[in-house]
């Protein structure tokens, strides 16, 4: 019982640290999205593509992570 | 009881109505409502496109068309460019499709069929297999295996970095998949939590009398509004994620490097 408790906790735990880079990186992203529209509005559409390109690309790891926390 | 202890007490009860339960036979409730969904969305549809007029009469149809031309214009024109139209009606499919799933699992009772991993599991492969074959169509089989890695790369670097891309372009399959799941399934789960705090304080505050509880409550439906405020979002932005990611995908397979 114990230990499945100091398991669990620590599955939840390790999630919150994987989710620490990603979650940077995706303010990172979005303030450089943010800065590039407002400098040249008329590539918002391609900036914000390639904005949710690697949104989409730094979250896989926060993602694997919370796959991990349920299979492990 | 302390409403705190009975709270902790009724979190597995929560968990517990998450889980694929049988309402016949193998259809699971997330089956279930999943049948639902698409029934929705073809009756939608198909009424809407049966009644489209040239100069809009109804809101309903003209919000629906709206909703068309978003796909159609943000998602098919801005982002694959050239050749975008024959990909619409899969986008359109599958924008409409989680974008009603979503919204039948916020009404209360509901479960949305997108917060179990099979159907999330079944839409990415769809969208896989979808981006995988029009790459191949536009460069053939073995070219689109070459194109994987970027051109103009040294030689030498050629087999690390297509190694690399390809790893990548499989984790496309997983991370669509429990990105879609992972936020309905744990949006659904907090706002759970929120409904039966505030319902475990208000009981707790009625039955023993007890004037904090009672006042506790206040500020735990007022976080339930707030969410569900939020989920709402969520709601509409996983089904636009999903669907400008397909899109990203099939310009990455379809256009030369």
């Amino acid at each position: 019982m114990e230990i499945t408790m100091v398991l669990a906790a620590l599955k939840v735990v390790g999630y919150g640290l994987g989710a620490i880079g990603p979650g940077i990186g995706i303010g990172i992203a979005c303030y450089g999205c943010c800065v590039g529209t407002a400098r040249q509005p008329e590539l918002q559409g391609r900036l914000f593509t390639n904005f949710i390109l690697g949104a989409a690309l730094a979250e896989a790891l926060a993602l694997i992570g919370f796959v991990l926390a349920f299979i492990m | 009881m302390d409403p705190l202890a009975e709270l902790s007490a009724e979190v597995p009860h929560l968990q517990a109505s998450f889980d694929p339960v049988s309402v016949f036979g193998g259809v699971t409730q997330y089956i279930f409502f999943m049948i639902i969904c698409w029934i929705i969305t073809l009756v939608v549809v198909l009424v809407v496109g049966k009644k489209l007029t040239l100069i809009p009469t109804n809101k309903f149809i003209n919000t629906v068309e709206y909703g068309y031309q978003f796909v159609r214009n943000d998602m098919g024109e801005g982002i694959i460019g050239q050749g975008f139209k024959k990909h619409v009606p899969f986008l359109a499919t599958l924008f409409f499709f989680i974008l009603v799933s979503n919204f039948v699992g916020l009404i209360p009772g509901c479960k949305p069929p997108t917060g179990t991993i099979s159907v999330t599991w079944a839409l990415a492969t769809i969208s896989f297999v979808y981006f995988n074959y029009y790459g191949i169509k536009a460069h053939g089989g073995w070219g689109y295996i070459k194109s994987i890695a970027p051109s103009g790369l040294p030689v030498v670097m050629v087999p690390i970095i297509w190694f690399f891309e390809l790893f990548s372009l499989i984790l496309r399959w997983l991370t669509l998949a429990v990105r879609l799941y992972g936020n309905m399934f744990a949006g659904h789960m907090v706002l759970g939590i929120f409904a039966l705090a505030s319902s475990v304080f208000l009981m707790a505050g009625i039955e023993n009398i007890d004037i904090v509880s009672g006042i506790l409550t206040v500020p735990w439906f007022v976080l339930l509004i707030a969410m569900y405020a939020l989920e709402t979002l969520v709601a509409f932005l996983q089904a636009y994620v999903f669907t400008v990611l397909s899109s990203v995908y099939v310009s990455l397979a379809t256009s030369s490097h």
